[in-house]
């Protein structure tokens, strides 16, 4: 019998707001998983994009000053947000590094820094650590028939030696998980793209432009549905679908679901704890239609 | 438009500033050879006047006020495309992050206002709240940027998905937050950081 | 009592610039033993070198101090005008005050103090130098040439023509190499084949090479002059002398569908085969791999329609020695390949061109292919995927070169202008195409090579665009380039039928393997070093063996073939004596001390070190000692850094000599 697998887990600010039902959908999987997931008391914001934007010292205290929380709880540290993995990857690896900026931030936390805790994104726990194979054991509802594009966007993979989550040009690690939970997947031009990311409250205009065209290769592929690790990609590809469809006269329809809700469904996890009423583009009739709800 | 003519010489070659780029972002200025591989795939180069590589070049001649009073540095989505395919490996997301921390230091000369007011309230929010509240952040910086009427329709549709919380507990970390800010204000002070 | 005569080079301005030479020749005038000293702006001009000798003369010198460059430079040339002046050359040494002061030094008090210690030490160690003779050794007049390509076929046709023996080793089943598998060449759009077919027609027939194709090198022993080469001849399961070449097993084969290497996999080949028609030799090697009869004992019909009866299923690879007195090495390049490469190799792939998932992106190899007359489409341009001719091509430089990135920084020289040709290649073909390239810079310095490049834009209207491409991806049937022009300062975007990516050019695989073989040197990248950038281009540091072709370095056609005759003359030059004369800076056994531990022999590179017998009057042996063959010796000093009785000495660096120079400073 293999050993529980248990983590520290470091949510985000997102998904505390509007990512949700990625948190809730994420902890009723690793529930149903056995997997044990302890949240990171009194975490703080990573940072994120602005921090490391205009004051990267700021961003790599805030993260250290967090990983230092996390080395206290039990486990690995488990991220669900594509953009704060980065930002806690990037830290370890420039602090790994770069001794000079490694002395600043020790001043800046006040702390000896000690790196060796392992940041994982939940995409490496669930394809690594558990296994597709045991994955695959765990499916109850297969997702048969589902086409789904895994949209990887930019922090998941990308600069190549620091995430190492998988190869930077042609990875396949997202596939390989929907895939393990029975869906297809469809083989689709856009899925390292940049979505705009963060300038969706600055400057929408730019994220509608780059997220249609994300839409648009997903749907000339022939996808159901995208599939994300990311909270960001998601508000910009879920929350504002609508507007862009009405912007450049299309007819996409495609929900956009967190890894999590979709592997949870093909556990038989119900909608209910998915947070599947959460999704703006109501992925209802397409679920209804494959006969998945 | 009317474009300078850019005169060159070791007075108007600013090296140091290029140091400081240097330094921050961990990297070499002077390896790019300008292939502009960095440009070809910058998903934001089509809103940039001076596009990726050119950065680059202008650092290469220490032109920096031309860098900075530009929007460029403000348009970079940080997707780090560019460092990924760079054949020198010039980590140009990297030098973008340091030029955007250099134009803060030189109090904003750029005309990009929307983002860098975005970035500033960021900031605040996590130095007030530890955390960032997606609702007070876009309200606020609808107030701030005076375009009240902004994604007018998206809020309600979010409120009723509960993707937009109004109200949130306070971070133990609070005061431990306040003191990195400080802390780091100190060691700048001091010289010991830029 | 020893008279020193020490002369003090200005080099120009190289060493005086930061050394006070007139204060030094003047301080080691005053050095005991120093008969005679001074300084000239350049002691191995003409005039310098009669300085030296005159004053050998009027001051009755006994040894020589030259104060200059590095002895690698020049050594040679102040030992032969001592010997003129009729000292023994070995009582002329070198001290080097230009590498290992002038150059590297910028105080010059602090320089010319450091000077004079330089030549202080060699006057101590001079002084204790012994006369040596010169050791000469046979010279076995073959020479073996190491790969088969246009680099090795001029070189042997070279040396042959002049009346030297050849063996010419090729690891492929034909000679040809990449020249053969190209259409047409640059500058002059002559075709490869055309001008190829006949020297390897040549080289099968001349009466003084021996060739050996499928064969490779196993084993080199000995030294320059008396190499003796082990050459493994893999079993091409078709006898040489029987086979008449006509093909019919070929005809016959029933397994067709095998990807043709020489084709770039992109045409096909039969079981039993030769890579191409006009392959030389003309005879056929069975597949072992995908042959039926090897894979299931079943088939054999090759051998049942061959009429001399030259299939042979049961033939084994077999072992040949051969000696040989010098070795030109000319085993050429290999492709970059563009994918993406394991964890941990030195060397990247480029996963962002698809290259291997999109069909339609090719490398240029492939595209030579596609425009040979003789190649899988009869000279057509057409796309791999469906067959249709490419109506926009587009064309990317540098992948893999100039990427430090990637783990490869230098430049690959040739793919310029074969981009070039590529494009007028495919305007001659295409009329109603268009070619784009996308380039950093347009290298081509050569004759008539720029004047190429330009006809390419100006007359075969291909559109070159300053910039890189970032990613390539398959839309529809079309392939979305997308680049910028650093120019213009826009991003591009074309939807192209065909991608031609120009890859880098690499040493071949296992380069590294054959130079341990041979024991001479290569870089990080696995180029073969040359003994001297500019005055030894074509030695290698180890005596009688030299290089030819891309193996030392990206080269195109010309410039291989100029080297490959180069390396020629240099086999020749050795081979014009019947005796070799070699440095007698080499090591000796004092054999009375010798306790015959052999830890010289286990430490020695060159396998210089035997045993010897030594026997009483009356025949009985005594002990077995140590004995160092001069003609194999290189002079490297280990043995006698590890000897521990203290038993061996080399000419000129005795433990007596060095502690002589330490005592000096």
């Amino acid at each position: 019998m293999n050993k529980k697998l248990n983590y520290s887990y470091y949510p985000g600010c997102s998904l505390h707001a509007s990512a949700s039902e990625y948190d809730l959908s994420t902890r009723e999987l690793f529930k149903t998983l056995n997997i044990g997931l302890t949240e990171v008391p009194d975490w703080f914001c990573c940072g994120a994009t602005p921090a490391h934007n205009v004051d990267e010292l700021l961003s790599l205290s805030l993260c250290a000053k967090n990983l230092e929380l996390a080395d206290k709880v039990e486990g690995d540290l488990a991220v669900a947000c594509a953009a704060c993995f980065s930002r806690l990857k990037f830290t370890q690896h420039t602090l790994e590094e770069n001794m000079t900026k490694r002395k600043q931030v020790e001043k800046a936390i006040d702390a000896p820094l000690k790196l060796d805790g392992k940041v994982k994104h939940l995409l490496d726990i669930l394809a690594r650590d558990l296994g597709l194979e045991r994955l695959a054991a765990a499916v109850k509802k297969p997702l048969s028939g589902l086409k789904v594009a895994c949209y990887y966007g930019c922090l998941l993979t990308r600069p190549p030696d620091v995430p190492n989550l998988d190869c930077a040009e042609a990875p396949t690690i997202m596939e390989q998980v929907v895939e393990a939970a029975g869906a297809e997947t469809v083989a689709w031009t856009h899925r390292l793209e940049c979505c705009g990311a963060n300038f969706t409250l600055s400057r929408p205009g730019v994220v509608i432009q780059l997220t249609n065209a994300i839409l648009e290769s997903a749907k000339d592929a022939g996808a159901d549905c995208i599939m994300v690790g990311c909270p960001l990609c998601h508000g910009n590809l879920d929350i504002r679908q609508k507007e862009i469809e009405g912007v450049y006269k299309a007819d996409y329809n495609l929900p956009v679901f967190y890894l999590t809700q979709l592997v949870g469904l093909s556990v038989g996890l119900g909608a209910d704890k998915l947070g599947l009423d959460a999704m703006i583009v109501n992925p209802l009739p397409l679920l209804k239609e494959k006969g998945l709800l | 438009m009317k474009k300078k003519k850019m005169i060159i010489s070791q007075e108007t070659m600013d090296i140091d500033f290029v140091r400081k780029v240097e330094a921050l972002a961990d990297t070499s200025v002077r390896r790019c050879f300008q292939c502009g591989k960095c440009s070809a795939g910058c998903p934001m180069a089509t809103f940039m006047e001076h596009p990726p590589n050119r950065v680059v070049r202008l650092l290469q001649l220490g032109q920096w006020r031309r860098v900075l009073e530009g929007r460029s540095i403000w348009y970079c989505a940080s997707c780090e495309t560019c460092s990924t395919r760079c054949p020198n490996k010039v980590h140009l997301a990297s030098i973008m992050d340091a030029l955007r921390k250099l134009s803060w230091d030189a109090h904003g000369p750029s005309k990009e206002g929307y983002v860098q007011l975005a970035n500033k309230l960021f900031l605040q929010n996590i130095r007030t709240y530890g955390r960032q509240y997606e609702m007070r952040l876009a309200a606020v910086f609808n107030v701030k940027s005076g375009q009240f009427l902004k994604d007018l329709m998206l809020g309600p549709k979010l409120i009723a998905k509960g993707k937009l919380k109004m109200f949130h507990s306070k971070n133990k970390n609070l005061p431990e937050i306040e003191k990195i800010f400080t802390r780091i204000a100190e060691i700048r002070a001091k010289g010991e950081a830029l | 009592m020893s008279r020193i005569g020490v002369f003090i080079c200005h080099c120009g301005e190289n060493i005086s610039r930061t050394v006070d030479v007139e204060r030094v020749a003047a301080e080691i005038g005053r050095h005991p033993g120093v008969a005679f000293s001074t300084d000239y702006k350049y002691m191995c001009s003409d005039p310098g070198q009669t300085l030296l000798k005159k004053a050998i003369q009027e001051q009755r010198l006994t040894h020589v101090v030259v104060a200059a460059c590095s002895p690698r430079m020049h050594e040679k040339t102040f030992r032969k005008a001592v010997e003129v002046a009729g000292l023994n050359p070995f009582l002329c040494e070198m001290a080097n005050i230009r590498e290992h002061c002038s150059w590297v030094h910028e105080d010059r008090e602090e320089a010319t103090v450091k000077a004079i210690d330089i030549v202080g030490m060699m006057v101590e160690r001079v002084k204790k130098n012994r006369v040596l003779a010169a050791i000469t050794v046979p010279v076995t007049k073959r020479s073996l040439v190491i790969g088969g390509g246009i680099a090795g076929i001029q070189a042997a046709l070279d040396i042959a023509d002049c009346g030297h023996e050849v063996i010419l080793v090729e690891r492929e089943p034909s000679i040809g190499g990449h020249m053969a598998q190209l259409s047409e060449t640059f500058p002059t759009l002559d075709c490869s084949q055309c001008i190829m077919t006949p020297k390897m027609v040549d080289v099968a027939n001349h009466p003084k090479i021996k060739l050996y194709t499928y064969s490779e090198i196993e084993l080199v022993e000995g030294y320059i002059g008396n190499f003796q080469v082990t050459i493994k001849k893999k079993a091409r399961s078709v006898d040489e002398d029987k086979c008449t070449g006509c093909g019919v097993c070929m005809t016959k084969c029933p397994q067709k569908k095998i990807p043709n290497r020489f084709d770039q996999n992109i045409g096909m080949r039969s079981a039993i085969y030769v890579p191409f028609p006009q392959a030389v030799p003309n005879t056929p090697v069975i597949d072992r791999d995908n042959c039926t009869w090897f894979k299931s004992g079943k088939c054999g019909v090759c051998q049942k329609v061959c009429g001399p009866g030259a299939v042979d299923f049961e033939q084994q690879d077999r072992l040949v020695v051969e000696a040989v007195g010098a070795i030109v090495v000319a085993t050429g390049f290999d492709l970059y390949s563009i994918n993406e490469k394991p964890k941990g190799s030195a060397i990247k792939g480029y996963g962002e061109f698809g290259h291997g998932k999109i069909p339609d992106v090719i490398d240029g190899m492939t595209f030579e292919r596609l425009a040979s007359a003789s190649g899988p489409t009869g000279g057509k341009i057409l796309r791999p995927s469906d067959g249709k001719e490419p109506k926009q091509i587009v064309f990317i430089q540098c992948v893999g070169s100039r990427a430090r990135e990637k783990g490869i920084s230098y430049c690959s020289k040739v793919c310029c202008m074969y981009t070039a040709k590529h494009t007028m290649l495919y305007h001659h073909k295409v009329h109603d195409g268009q070619a784009y390239v996308f380039f950093m810079d347009a290298r081509t310095p050569g004759k008539s090579y720029d004047e190429f490049w330009r006809r390419s834009i100006e007359e075969e209207e291909a559109v070159y665009i300053r910039g890189m491409v970032s990613r390539l991806y398959q839309k529809g049937d079309k392939i979305v380039v997308m680049g910028s022009d650093i120019a213009v300062g826009v991003q591009v975007e074309i939807e192209a039928d065909m991608v031609v990516l120009a890859t880098a050019i690499q040493p071949q695989k296992g380069a590294d393997t054959l130079a341990q073989k041979l024991g001479i040197s290569y870089d990080k990248y696995n180029f073969y070093s040359e003994a001297h950038a500019k005055l030894r281009p074509v030695e290698c540091a180890t005596a009688g063996i030299y290089l030819a072709g891309a193996c030392q370095g990206p080269k195109d056609i010309p410039e291989t073939v100029s080297q490959a005759s180069a390396a020629a003359a240099k086999v020749m030059t050795l081979f014009s004596k019947d005796k070799l004369e070699r440095e007698p800076v080499v090591a000796r056994v004092r054999e009375a001390g010798c306790v015959g531990c052999f830890a010289c022999k286990k430490v020695c590179a060159y396998g210089a070190v035997e045993e010897k017998e030594i026997r009483d009057r009356q025949g009985n042996l005594v002990k077995i000692v140590a004995y160092v063959n001069p003609g194999v010796c290189a002079g490297c000093g280990t043995c006698q850094a590890t000897c521990p009785s203290k038993c061996v000495e080399l000419d000129g660096y005795t433990d007596e000599q060095i502690v002589a120079m330490i005592e000096a400073l």
